[in-house]
């Protein structure tokens, strides 16, 4: 009933005050620290700094660079695959998209590290060719960073590709057929222009999600920077740091995505278009020959995305010491891993797990107030809540730093800085998640529930959110393998014993403990993996959507 | 039969929109009473009004009475059935009908015994332990009416519940409807656009129209006897043409329409321009040199005919463009009239409506 207090009200209430807290204020204090002179005025000198020195402003070319050369490889990687996997009858295709899934969930990170064991300075195939007297150019730099992130985000365009021609009836096809067209005619009339918009909005995924990385560039990249490894250096600075230069490259940083986004939505949410029928076009069966070729490609092609899990999962049976490994078999690894850093993979267990719970409660509460309960509140509400999409982990980071260093609100140093980062970076997630599912119960569902007796709020309980419940377990499983992954932000947040998997894996990786790096990056990718086949299995195709 | 529920005076506006302009009704108990109109009339705002999801503006709403508008809608004791049935897809088939029972913490033996009632009813007594995914359209349509009915509410509400079903099936639940609802005696508003619908299951119905009651009465008043000229239109065929009164002579006005004159009875309008209706059963079609006493005879051109089994209805063309429709009954296939041919009918004066112009 309206204008009534009711527990939604409350909902409402502590939405917006956790935003505030965890968004507004830091993102504002962000703002002001990269505003703030030394003589406590109003400056803009930080800003004329950072783009006036070489040093700082190419890491905004840099920044573009890496992520327009990752999305224009992963076009080209990933729109031929579409293809074939949406017309072509190629045998295991279902396993071949559910594998598809996988690099996107396990962390860029773990991708740069696996080409450097690989092609590195003391990399597996580089001493094997040195062995022959070949010299390959080094993998570090740009070029590293741009494999690295290209294998790992490619199956966005592909996935969203190839679900855009699976979703176009094959009616559009024929009529054009029908009215005259030649096949490659209709290709280029209606075939194109009706998966365009899957195809731009998968690839504006891959750039922002390329920008935004920080794990990659930061162990490939050496001395190339972009603008989230800047960030971190300008804040870890062996000189102290400073916080004024890494909040203005943070603020710039945040600008960048934020207009990357607003591209984005401009382009995908002008062209959509409904199909109003389903009824997918057959696969076409090529001759053998060319099956086979076929076949080979697009498993060539996942399957090389996959090589780097598949590196570091042997490497972490090697023997080893330091970066030197040998090939016998050995759980050495495992067990330095397990003996030295049981805290770290508790604190990633736990922590992602407990920030997951709060973002599924809160998102699938929020979801519901945002679908069901129309309002301009719920409407600010839900773009509110949006706005943590729109901003990179390293962003998070500095900015809870700034925000929350000094009275009132002192959280550094705590694992509650760590949870808050993770619970409002993730929110947007599980509000989606709840709300796709949401728009797929009909609201009577649950007046029938009211109507024969059961109160508003038990009705919601019995009836819609016992219905929204394989959406939000989804959604869930897919915001824990987010936020376990998590390093962006981590790498700012966490101190001394609260420190987590992820960060292990980046030391190891740092002073080149490539063992123990290869063991506990495989514990991460177990952790991962197994939920994310188990959702895609128990979603089907649906899964992918909310990734 | 006592008043059981009373709407007095409801008003609900969304922004601009008036969905519903001071509604008044009362519905008897036992009774079968129907909201009858075009989409976006307000019926089906008003039935949620009275389910208490809608939570009207201004007016009162009592049941026996007591004041219902004020009581929160789990409360109300009302039963709904909704247009797509709104079934728990969770739950099998008895335990929906078992899930208002279970709010109302009925004891386990009473509660099996009238869930399995109420499915007897609808005959859904053997599909019992299946899952809503496995049954029917018309299956779910039959649980989402058992359930409703185990509550034994004291009122039963329908909105538009035929609405998903295929012609045949339709038919068939309307019948099945009325026949439940007048064994149980329970009181039920129903909502529908189908006047034909309305017709035929209704004990009384109220034809609503731009969120305000045109007309309430019995089926055959609200045919026979429309007050309005929306309720003439929108219940059954009309033929609707627009004329001036010319002049009077006792109980009939002479109606010129195009250049034709047509006699009808005076019944309130006198004078200007009105608006004649006259349903197609009361055209007849008049042999060669035919007359009737005392009816207009007209003149006109078949545009085309439908043949509709119990009738044949022509549609004809008058001197002045205008189209009219006129229904034969037992139609002797020897005597068709082909398209383009010249008739010539007549019009009893009796069968004429007049209503202001403007409506």
């Amino acid at each position: 009933m309206r204008n009534r207090w009711d527990i939604w009200t409350s909902v409402t209430g502590i939405a917006f005050a956790l935003l505030a807290v965890l968004l507004i204020i830091p993102l504002g204090r962000l703002l002001w620290a990269s505003l703030l002179g030394d003589d406590g005025g109003f400056t803009l000198k930080h800003y004329r700094a950072f783009l006036a020195y070489p040093y700082y402003s190419r890491t905004i070319g840099h920044s573009f660079l890496v992520s327009g050369l990752v999305t224009l490889a992963a076009l080209v990687v990933a729109v031929p695959v579409a293809f074939l996997l949406a017309r072509v009858d190629i045998p295991g295709k279902a396993v071949l998209k559910s594998l598809a899934i996988l690099p996107l969930v396990s962390p860029p990170f773990i991708g740069a590290y696996s080409w450097i064991l690989l092609f590195g300075r003391a990399g597996y195939v580089t001493t094997l060719l040195q062995n022959v007297g070949l010299t390959i150019p080094t993998v570090y730099g740009m070029h590293g960073i741009v494999l690295a992130l290209t294998l790992n985000l490619y199956p966005f365009v592909l996935l969203m590709v190839a679900g855009a021609l699976q979703a176009l009836d094959q009616s559009l096809e024929e009529a054009a057929q029908g009215l005259g067209s030649r096949p490659w005619r209709v290709f280029w009339t209606v075939t194109v222009p009706v998966t365009m918009p899957s195809v731009l909005g998968g690839a504006l995924l891959v750039f922002l999600t390329a920008f935004a990385d920080f794990g990659a560039p930061m162990i490939i990249g050496e001395g190339y920077q972009v603008l989230p490894t800047i960030v971190y250096s300008l804040f870890v600075n062996e000189m102290g740091g400073n916080p004024a230069m890494a909040s203005t490259g943070a603020t710039l940083l945040v600008l960048c995505t934020t207009a990357i986004l607003l591209v984005q939505y401009w382009a995908v949410s002008r062209k959509r278009y409904a199909m109003t029928q389903h009824r997918p076009a057959p696969p076409v069966r090529p001759r053998p020959l060319v099956r086979g070729l076929l076949t080979g490609c697009a498993y060539l092609v996942i399957g090389l995305s996959l090589v780097p899990a598949l590196v570091v999962v042997v490497t972490s049976f090697f023997e080893s010491r330091g970066p030197v490994l040998y090939p016998n078999f050995s759980l050495g690894n495992y067990r330095e891993v397990l003996f030295n850093v049981p805290r770290a993979i508790a604190n990633s267990f736990v922590l992602s797990s407990v920030s997951t719970l709060l973002d599924v409660l809160l998102g699938t509460l929020i979801a519901y107030l945002v679908v069901r309960r129309r309002s301009l509140t719920t409407a600010a509400l839900d773009s509110c809540v949006m706005i943590p999409y729109a901003i990179p982990g390293t962003v998070i980071g500095v900015a809870f730093i700034v925000a929350f260093n000094k009275p009132p609100i002192v959280l550094t140093g705590t694992f509650l800085i760590l949870l808050l980062a993770y619970f409002v970076r993730r929110l947007p997630y599980s509000v989606r998640a709840g709300s796709a599912i949401l728009h797929q119960i009909d609201p009577s569902v649950e007046e029938a529930s009211i109507s024969l007796g059961v109160s508003p709020l038990k009705s919601f309980a019995k009836v819609t959110a016992r219905l929204m419940l394989p959406g939000i377990v989804s959604g869930g499983i897919l915001t824990w393998v987010q936020t376990i992954t998590e390093i962006s932000a981590t790498i700012f947040l966490y101190f001394g014993a609260w420190s987590t998997i992820t960060v292990v894996i980046y030391r190891q990786v740092s002073s080149s403990n490539f063992g123990s790096a290869a063991a506990a990056s495989t514990i991460l990718l177990v952790a991962v993996f197994i939920p994310v086949l188990m959702v895609n299995w128990m979603m089907g195709e649906r899964a992918v959507t909310a990734v | 039969m006592s008043t059981i529920l009373t709407i007095e005076k409801i008003r609900k506006r969304y922004g601009e929109v008036e969905a519903l302009a001071d509604v008044s009704l009362t519905v008897q108990g036992g009774e079968f009473f129907t909201l009858l109109g075009p989409s976006g009339c307000g019926k089906t705002t008003l039935l949620r009004c009275v389910a208490g999801f809608l939570r009207p503006d201004a007016g009162r709403i009592l049941c026996n009475g007591e004041r219902l508008d004020t009581l929160p809608a789990h409360l109300r004791d009302i039963g709904m059935v909704f247009q797509n049935y709104a079934i728990f897809p969770h739950l099998t088939v008895f335990e929906n009908v078992a899930y208002g029972l279970r709010a109302r913490r009925v004891p386990p033996a009473e509660l099996r015994h009238r869930a399995i009632e109420a499915l007897r009813l609808v005959q859904m007594e053997p599909l019992a332990d299946r899952r809503p995914d496995q049954l029917s359209g018309g299956q779910q349509q039959r649980v989402a009416l058992a359930r409703a009915m185990a509550i034994r509410p004291r009122l039963l509400l329908m909105d538009e519940p035929l609405s998903n079903l295929d012609a045949k099936l339709r038919v068939e639940m309307r019948t099945e409807i009325r026949r439940l609802q007048r064994d149980l005696g329970i009181t039920t508003i129903y909502v529908t656009h189908d006047q034909e619908e309305a017709l035929a299951i209704s004990e009384r119905l109220a034809v609503i129209n731009a969120g305000r009651v045109e007309q309430v009465g019995f089926p055959w008043d609200v045919y026979q006897a429309p007050t309005s000229a929306f309720v003439a239109q929108f219940i059954g065929t009309s033929n609707a043409l627009r004329g001036t009164v010319v002049g009077t002579e006792g109980e009939w006005a002479r109606v010129e329409i195009g250049g034709w004159m047509l006699r009808a009875r005076r019944a309130g309008v006198a004078a200007g321009q009105v608006l004649a209706v006259f349903r197609p059963e009361a055209v007849e079609l008049l042999p060669e040199g035919g007359n009737i006493p005392g009816a207009t005879l007209g003149e006109g051109v078949v545009a085309n005919r439908e043949f509709l089994g119990a009738i044949l209805r022509y549609r004809l063309r008058l001197a002045d463009g205008s189209l009219i429709h006129l229904d034969e009954h037992k139609p002797d296939p020897a005597r068709l009239r082909k398209e383009g041919e010249r008739v010539r009918f007549a019009v009893r004066p009796n069968d004429v409506m007049l209503f202001p112009a403007d409506g």
